[in-house]
């Protein structure tokens, strides 16, 4: 057979999949967020609505506490994560036994299944008896109602995304760290550069591609949050920890007004986009 | 030079211990609390380490696989675990076979022919692209569809949307495996006779074993995880192992001890797994940017 076939032949069902799996679901969903649709009053109510969707979003109080929440959970938790895992892999950059064994632990956290992390979470943080009460009572804290607490609960969220990915950018920093050429060293420290020195002026500039794109990486799956605080805090109390998705999949599933769960979709389709084509404009520069 | 040395390899010593112990820790407290009888549960100070501080059973572990067809022992996870564990596996597997099969013949296109109206990394790119949308932007479209289509709660439904999902992480991670597999073998084969699927079976497929089994395991785990598409396209027959255990915790005071069992079995095959590939995994997470 002709290569100039074979090469389609190969590509195409990819091509074809994608559209109708993944391209044509979000040009449809645009188009559901122009309708009225609520399947708690029978079939038939379905009705074209034009921007009215977009209207009541933009007097949709609830919409712009979980638009805040989400953008507050991605930039702590992605910056917590970032500090951590950044300070972890300067620590740990060296020679060390059994290197191979915590590489593999650290992997635990992140291929975990999320919503039995959220549980293992509801059961740590609990106020009674959880153990993050206990561990603070034996340095004499009061317990905290970390998922029960308004002001505290989106907190707890970030916390126990931190325990689960934080491992990933500790791994991505150090695997950066590791490929770093050898030979600026050697120039600074010849040259007479002092610890902090070398950090800035050669570390931080060679190793910001690989922080870049593990923040990005990072930042377009934390918008996507939705298990851990499906089981711990369901969003609450109130609203305090409820974020686009969660916010969408209520309208949706409990209300069954899927036009308005489809615009709430569409305004974080919008958020994710933006930061993934940040991320795809350096992956394109990287590769030249 | 050499004491500083020391000192600060022991700091480096105790950091890594802490690190670990953060890690490991809500993992030991789930699978202790599996082999806790109920009264263990809400007690202070909290009861870690079993013969020590509790005496452990098997009353949780019994209770969920218990005798299958009958409900056994106060839970709902009774019985089910096993079409549960089931569902999850057929759905994981398959959708990672198809996601496979697909876009890795479409990755070894764009890695060794060149297309022309579109230039091959711009097709990569927007392959990619697929990856980045939001699951909850397109569930509502796919819980219509397969609504009209009469497969809400069946596992072909699962099984076409997950590797959906898949499709573009293969596709990228196995463009970038081909293209760093010299070419030089192939042609050869080409030049002694071999037709292209012939040069396919024995020399890329073989070369390619490891990396596609690699990315294979990453499909796994994303869809042996995944929860919002199952919570929207299945309820009962095709309810996945996320969804028993999300299920469990929403109810009014939830029965720990079950359900930490229950999280327990949901853990330990993306555990084994990421233990098998950890030599893959920096590279998967960042999606190639980072070669670990």
């Amino acid at each position: 057979m002709n290569e100039k076939y074979i090469k389609f032949i190969f590509l195409v069902p990819c091509i074809v999949y994608l559209l109708a799996l993944g391209i044509f679901p979000l040009i449809y969903n645009v188009y559901l967020s122009a309708h009225w649709i609520e399947l708690t009053a029978g079939p038939e109510a379905v009705r074209f609505a034009g921007f009215e969707n977009y209207v009541k979003l933009s007097q949709d109080w609830r919409f712009w506490d979980t638009l805040r929440n989400t953008f507050l959970f991605v930039v702590s938790a992605v910056g917590l994560e970032l500090l951590i895992g950044f300070g972890l892999a300067l620590i740990l950059n060296r020679e060390m036994r059994g290197g191979k064994f915590f590489r593999v632990l650290f992997l635990m956290p992140m291929m975990s299944t999320p919503v039995a992390v959220g549980y293992m979470f509801r059961m740590i943080l609990n106020p009674q008896w959880g153990a993050m009460n206990h561990f603070l009572s034996l340095a004499g804290i009061p317990p905290v109602r970390w998922l029960d607490d308004p002001a505290i609960s989106l907190f707890s969220i970030v916390l126990i995304d931190a325990w689960e990915w934080t491992p990933f950018m500790f791994l991505a920093l150090l695997a950066g760290l590791q490929a770093l050429p050898v030979d600026p060293y050697e120039a600074a420290i010849i040259d007479g550069a002092s610890k902090t020195q070398v950090f800035r002026h050669v570390t931080l500039p060679l190793l910001s591609p690989v922080i870049v794109v593990a923040c990005l990486i990072r930042s377009i799956d934390a918008f996507k949050i939705f298990d851990v605080i499906y089981v711990t805090t369901a969003g609450g109390p109130g609203t305090s920890s409820e974020t686009v998705t969660m916010y969408a999949q209520t309208i949706g599933m409990r209300y069954l007004s899927l036009g308005y769960a489809s615009t709430l979709a569409f305004t974080l389709l919008i958020s994710v986009v933006v930061v993934a084509l940040i991320f795809i404009n350096k992956m394109r520069k990287q590769r030249g | 030079m050499t004491k500083s040395r020391r000192i600060t390899d022991i700091f480096a010593w105790i950091i890594l211990i802490v690190a670990s112990l953060v890690v490991l820790f809500p993992i030991w407290w789930t699978v202790t609390t599996s082999f806790k009888m109920p009264r263990d549960i809400a007690t202070w100070p909290p009861p870690y380490v079993p013969f020590l501080n509790f005496e452990p059973t098997l009353s949780a572990w019994e209770s969920i696989f218990g005798a299958p067809g009958q409900l056994s022992g106060g839970g709902h996870a009774g019985s089910m675990i096993y079409r549960v564990v089931t569902n999850s596996l057929i759905i994981a597997v398959s959708s990672s076979a198809l996601a496979i099969t697909i876009g890795s013949l479409a990755a070894y296109s764009l890695a060794r022919f060149e297309f022309r109206r579109w230039k091959n990394n711009d097709i990569a790119f927007w392959i990619l692209s697929n990856r980045m949308f939001p699951p909850v932007a397109m569930v509502i479209p796919f819980f219509i569809f397969f609504k009209m289509l009469n497969m809400l709660d069946t596992l072909p439904a699962i099984i076409l949307v997950h590797t959906a999902f898949s499709l573009p992480f293969v596709v990228w991670m196995m463009r970038e495996f081909f293209l760093d597999m010299p070419k030089e073998i192939e042609e050869s084969a080409m030049i002694d006779g071999c037709s292209v699927f012939g040069v396919l079976r024995r020399v890329v497929l073989p070369l390619a074993a490891p990396s596609l089994a690699a990315v294979a395991v990453f499909c796994f785990i994303f869809s042996w995880n995944e929860l919002l598409f199952a919570l929207f396209l299945t309820f009962n027959q095709a309810q996945t192992l996320p969804m028993l255990i999300a299920g469990e915790t929403h109810t009014g005071s939830p029965l720990w001890w079950l359900i930490s069992a229950v999280s327990t079995v949901a853990i330990i095959p993306p555990i084994v797994f990421a233990v098998l590939v950890q030599k893959y995994i920096v590279r998967g997470l960042t999606l190639g940017a980072v070669k670990g």
